[in-house]
């Protein structure tokens, strides 16, 4: 009887003509996002001849190398459904630290992962705060935010002193056959990434979490430790941009986390994945920063003054996310998925 | 409104064509949900719509209330064109719905989620509450529900009473043609609705009614129309059709003979408990105590609300007893939750009652939703990918006879049917040698429950133990080695191997006989 009924809905199935889709959403939202960095690269040699040559690309490439490590973080956070706001804050605590702490001295090897564990612990107090008191995360996260730049406030005396250790001036600044570091760190970085969150055990989990919370722990995920990892995880990756800003250049600002904040949600979005949590990938978040980051040269490279480039940089995100919500890639897929019957 | 022509048996307007549709298609990005479907409603007839889960009843029903609007094909209703761009587009015509999945808003009120969106204006245009509450107690009243609070906020109400607000709520929209997808899927008693439909009819509405229930559907429709992969295969007068002439037209193919549980009853009696709960008790549990044995599939019958979600999401760790001791395998165990309830001794898997909610991960493949909980196995050196997923969960997916081809679609595309095989696969995946199955069958087709009934049977039989809850009677007698009846949060009576008879069982669902009726076969 049992191989009976299997046999006709086998039959069935194959009898079913509907079609399954292939191509996922998120493949091309981050193949329009990569290709869109291309064109606006190609289209920036309009605005100014200095622009669209491949010594630009390589800054465009540098400069987004902070971004692609702080909306991993982000993304993580926002794929189980919270978001980060502390981030500027915890690049700043990462940074001053860093410089105050460590500087140019010596016993960077065990200082260095130290003041990325204090991140971590700061991270670790979101998490407690939005998981086991329940704060919803944006309330959570800005009130971490005020206490650790206070934090660090008090520990400068409002002026950071100190320079950038060997290493980080190493990893920011060296280069090797003619491509500076950070683009090979940006490269390793983004493939271990999407590791991370694509093929591990955890990245599933996360997806689960941010999907529906109830059915995934009704399935037997771990929700609380899955809950909490992605804020920690957050607060170390903006920590490092911290550290990457250190070596960057060469000191600590008080302000140096300021201008994060939106972009590393609008990285995350832009690439395709949903704000609301459970979607998307890193692939796509890479390119979202990227291109963002490009923006950001070019309107530079046109030499406006720096408030009205804000300005424009803000309404270029506004209408980012606006037009790179869901239903476009919705109605993309539509013209580009083309129909196979799965088997 | 029109007077009756003659009587109420012969309804206003009668023979009248209230609304057709034609060649309407739909399909979701490649998916086609529906095309090729067609049909008539007659003014003041019930009109069936038959199909298996997945035949596109659903996407119909989207499209007739205004939720999606179709990719081709026309609407006509009372002669004109019909294309609503909403729901209340469509209420605003006169065809409301009551949907499967309930569409109410579970924090506000019950008057204001049968008021909106015109909740009655007091003082200054501001909204009454007063008012709200006076009206929405007189709806109520009207359809004979006063036991119903319309101060009460819907998320308070058990399921049965929220499906009823949903249907009374369409009743009170809809002109021309009501919508009821699946309206009886909570409900334990269907008089109450059959009545009302029966009193709107009467008055000249044209009502379409989905359903599983056969008999239900025979004892309310005239007409069916029967789906079948998103095209209408035919419309046919109900009395001239046997219940296999509709089984076959739904599943192209004859049905075959129900198949009965292998009764190895007497086998599991003298089996090791595996799972024991004593004196549990809680909000709606009073005093609740059983054993489960290896092997033993263990039938709860109740109407709704007698405190059966509770038993169930309490022995799946989601919420801790009052009082009361859970031992598994013999250790008495606090637990802690589902993941923490999979662990303990051979461990508890819990199949919950809403797909939808509590069930699916919409977003990832059928294969990512099985293998989740055993995703750590799964994995290669800490990582996993689409193949393996897939290569894991075939063997599960065989076990309830879901084919191969869906396990890579996103789960949330798939029907009702092969969602709830996906889910069975699931928590039968996870290894756990007790499965806590709570309505497994609910809202599926005929075809997928014997798959489902197969797969609870292999798997008592290979030694797991099954504790179900369902809201079918027969599904109990067919599957179940013992049942056990609650009511009023106390397991009122119980019944062993051939015993468990449907007439005993709806005689104790109501509370009739009592302690001596205790493993008797009494015929009520």
């Amino acid at each position: 009887m049992t191989s009976q009924v299997d046999v006709m809905s086998k039959f069935q199935a194959e009898q079913d003509t509907r079609k399954a889709r292939r191509i996922d959403r998120h493949t091309v939202s981050a193949i329009a996002v990569f290709v869109l960095c291309v064109v606006l690269i190609l289209a920036s040699r309009l605005v100014s001849p200095s622009l669209g040559s491949w010594q630009q690309v390589l800054t465009v490439l540098t400069l987004a190398s902070f971004l692609v490590v702080l909306s991993f973080g982000q993304g993580l956070v926002i794929l189980t459904g919270g978001l980060d706001l502390s981030l500027p804050a915890v690049i700043t605590l990462g940074g001053v630290l860093t410089t105050t702490w460590i500087g140019n001295g010596p016993g960077a090897w065990y200082m260095l992962p130290f003041v990325l564990a204090i991140c971590g612990g700061v991270g670790l107090a979101s998490a407690i705060g939005i998981v086991w008191l329940k704060v919803p995360p944006f309330i959570m996260t800005m009130a971490t935010s005020i206490i650790v730049s206070s934090a660090a406030l008090g520990l400068t005396n409002g002026t950071p002193r100190g320079a950038s250790p060997d290493v980080l001036l190493l990893l920011m600044k060296g280069s090797w056959l003619g491509i500076p570091a950070p683009v090979y760190f940006l490269v390793i970085f983004a493939v271990v990434g999407w590791i991370v969150q694509s093929r591990t055990v955890f990245g599933r989990y996360l997806y689960a979490l941010g999907t529906n919370r109830d059915a995934a722990r009704i399935a037997g995920v771990p929700i609380t430790l899955v809950s909490v990892l992605p804020y920690v995880i957050s607060a170390v990756c903006a920590g490092f941009v911290g550290m990457m800003l250190v070596g960057y250049a060469n000191g600590a600002t008080l302000r140096m986390g300021d201008n994060y904040m939106l972009p590393s949600i609008a990285a995350v979005v832009i690439g395709g994945s949903s704000i609301l949590g459970g979607n998307g990938n890193f692939a796509g978040t890479v390119g979202g920063a990227i291109l963002l980051t490009t923006v950001g040269t070019v309107i530079a490279a046109i030499g406006l003054e720096q408030g009205l480039r804000t300005i424009i940089e803000g309404g270029i995100i506004l209408v980012a996310l606006l037009l790179l919500r869901e239903e476009l890639f919705e109605r993309l897929r539509g013209l580009s998925g083309k129909p196979r019957s799965g088997g | 409104m029109q007077e009756p022509v003659s009587g109420p048996a012969v309804p206003v307007g009668a023979g009248e064509v209230a609304l057709s549709i034609e060649a309407i298609r739909k399909a979701y990005g490649a998916t086609v949900a529906v095309e090729k479907a067609a049909m008539t409603l007659m003014a003041g007839e019930v009109h069936a719509l038959l199909g298996e889960n997945g035949a596109g009843k659903s996407t119909l029903v989207k499209i007739l209330s205004g939720v999606v609007r179709p990719d081709a094909g026309g609407m006509v209703l009372k002669g004109r064109p019909y294309a609503p761009t909403s729901i209340s587009a469509a209420r605003a015509e006169g065809v409301a719905t009551a949907f499967q999945e309930l569409s109410l808003l579970p924090n506000l009120s019950v008057a204001e989620n049968l008021l909106l969106p015109r909740l009655p204006k007091g003082v200054a245009g501001m909204t009454s509450a007063a008012g709200t509450w006076q009206a929405g107690a007189e709806i109520l009243a009207r359809y004979g529900l006063d036991h119903i609070d319309p101060g009460a906020a819907l998320e308070s109400l058990p399921l049965a009473d929220r499906q009823r607000v949903e249907i009374v709520r369409a009743f009170v929209n809809a002109r021309h043609v009501l919508v009821l997808d699946e309206p009886t899927a909570a409900l334990a008693d269907t008089q109450w609705l059959f009545d009302h439909v029966r009193a709107a009819t009467a008055k000249g509405m044209a009502v379409l009614y989905i359903s599983h229930r056969l008999s239900e559907v025979r004892a309310l429709c005239s007409r069916a129309t029967v789906l079948r992969n998103g095209r209408s295969i035919a419309t046919v007068e109900l009395s001239a059709a046997t219940d296999g002439d509709i089984f076959e037209m739904m599943v192209g193919r004859r049905g075959h003979a129900a198949r009965r549980a292998a009764t190895s009853t007497a086998a599991t009696l003298n089996a090791p408990v595996v799972l024991s709960v004593s004196g549990m008790a809680g909000d709606t549990l009073k005093d609740v105590s059983f054993e489960l044995r290896k092997g033993e599939i263990l039938g709860i019958a109740a109407l709704e609300g007698q405190g059966q979600r509770e038993l169930f999401r309490t022995l799946a760790g989601l919420r801790q007893p009052a009082s009361g001791t859970i031992s598994v395998d013999g250790v008495a165990q606090a637990l802690r939750g589902p993941s923490h309830a999979l662990r303990v001794g051979g461990g508890i898997a819990y199949l919950p009652e809403e797909r939808k909610t509590e069930g699916i991960l919409s977003g990832l493949s059928a294969a990512s939703n099985i293998v989740l909980p055993i995703l750590p196995s799964v994995s290669k050196a800490g990582l996993v990918s689409g193949r393996n997923e897939r290569a894991a969960s075939e063997e599960h997916a065989q076990r309830v006879e879901m084919s191969q081809r869906y396990l890579s679609f996103p789960i949330g595309d798939l029907s009702g049917g092969n969602q709830q095989k996906a889910l069975l696969a699931r928590v039968m995946a996870t290894g756990a040698q007790t499965l806590l199955l709570f309505d497994p069958t609910r809202g599926v087709d005929v075809g997928t429950k014997q798959s489902i009934y197969a797969a609870i049977s292999n798997f008592a039989e290979q030694g797991g133990s099954v504790l179900f809850y369902s809201s079918e009677l027969p599904e109990i007698v067919q599957l179940a080695h013992r049942c056990m009846v609650l009511y009023g949060g106390r397991i009122f009576s119980e019944f062993t191997g051939e015993d468990i008879d449907e007439q005993a069982l709806v005689a104790a669902l109501i509370g009739h006989g009592g302690a001596e009726r205790r493993a008797s076969a009494g015929v009520h």
